[in-house]
């Protein structure tokens, strides 16, 4: 009798400290987020720019197009402007995109099918989030990757996620206003 | 024409000479028979196998442009990897879908760069499936791959916004595809070679970058 009173505290105190470990995480985790900050109403992506490290044009026009595309499915921004495009300039409120590459290592697709664990394709970014009078908003260094299935030009699918992702951690759609 | 060009004449004298020996001498060594029987044989098959070579170097016709293409991404109507048409008129290129077609005035095209590429020889559904194959034989046929000519077109829309668009196509006829883009008003920041260099080999050899095309 005692010793099944005993099993039963011993549970109980154990459920008890998972939940509590469980929350302190929580807490942890959600500190460790930065602050996000309104989002704009437009962005607008430049062309990805390799002054530095040269990189297949395939590659440079495959993250400028996926990176159109995740920013667009993560619903932040109303408008999202290419590079070069005219309507930015009656915008307002509008954000710029740049993006640097710093280093691309090209692999093999053949080595990752076959071997699994070498080939590894990766691309390196810097990307600044500009306001439209040239302050920064945000500025990370960013990388793409495939390391053990897919092509080589999965690397840039991976990599405008990651922009896409950054820029979710960042900005926040601001709530529609409350009908009066 | 070819016979005379062809070196032939060049072992006749030793040809000769073997055969006087063989003849003049009853007792003669199994040497120099031996050389002569080899040499009756030898100079046939290499004339075989020369004379097809040639005859079709001669007649082997240049790469046209390819008129079937893959749509790996940015053109906004057709799907990533879509097999499309193309025809590349005076006032249009156009990529005919499944199910859309994507139109583009060549002089909206500011830039077209060739590249290379390999895929999987088995992709798709059956690439897929070979994952499972047993004995790892899935693995052994990921060796097998098939290399790809790119081309990046870069090319603005009405309202002056950048769109890249990259093409796939069998090895060698990216070349052949620029050269029309740009006959019919495309820009190109690096010009065309005359003489398309062979398709190299897989992405990550360096001799593979010998094709692809960057902007200095």
């Amino acid at each position: 009798m005692i010793r099944n009173n005993f099993m039963r505290l011993a549970l109980s105190l154990f459920v008890a400290a998972i939940f509590a470990s469980a929350a302190v995480h929580g807490q942890t985790t959600s500190s460790a987020k930065p602050v996000r900050q309104p989002a704009p109403h437009a962005i607008q992506i430049l062309k990805i720019e390799s002054t530095e490290i040269k990189l297949p044009p395939a590659f440079q026009m495959a993250i400028y197009e996926d990176a159109l595309g995740e920013v667009k499915k993560t619903g932040i921004f109303d408008e999202i402007y290419r590079d070069g495009d005219r309507r930015v300039a009656n915008a307002s409120d509008c954000v710029i995109l740049h993006t640097d590459v710093r280093g691309f290592k090209q692999g093999s697709a053949r080595e990752r099918q076959v071997i699994t664990v070498a080939g590894k394709t990766s691309i390196k970014v810097h990307m600044q989030v500009l306001n439209q009078d040239g302050k920064v908003l945000l500025e990370k260094d960013i990388e793409g990757k495939v390391r053990f299935f897919g092509e080589n030009m999965r690397a840039t699918y991976d990599l405008a996620k990651s922009i896409a992702r950054t820029l979710k951690d960042n900005f926040q759609k601001p709530a529609p206003a409350a009908k009066s | 024409m070819l016979t005379t060009s062809f070196p032939t004449s060049l072992p006749l004298p030793f040809l000769a000479r073997c055969r006087a020996s063989a003849r003049s001498q009853p007792g003669a060594s199994r040497r120099a028979r031996a050389a002569y029987r080899y040499l009756c044989l030898v100079i046939p098959a290499l004339l075989g196998l020369a004379l097809p070579s040639q005859l079709l170097g001669q007649q082997s016709p240049k790469p046209d442009a390819p008129t079937h293409v893959t749509s790996v991404l940015g053109f906004e109507d057709l799907k990533k990897n879509e097999k499309c048409q193309l025809e590349i008129s005076a006032t249009a290129i156009r990529l005919k879908g499944s199910k859309s077609t994507v139109e583009l005035a060549p002089s909206s095209v500011e830039d077209v760069l060739t590249g290379d590429d390999s895929a999987r020889l088995l992709s798709g559904f059956l690439g897929t499936l070979t994952m499972f194959a047993p004995y790892s034989s899935g693995r052994f046929l990921s060796l097998f791959r098939k290399k790809l000519d790119t081309i990046t077109i870069q090319y603005r829309d009405p309202e002056g916004g950048l769109h890249g668009g990259i093409l796939a196509m069998k090895a060698g006829q990216a070349a052949m595809l620029k050269k029309r883009m740009v006959d019919v008003g495309a820009r190109t920041t690096v010009p065309i070679e005359e003489s398309p260099k062979p398709a190299s080999s897989l992405p990550g050899d360096p001799n593979s970058r010998k094709n692809s095309e960057r902007k200095s």
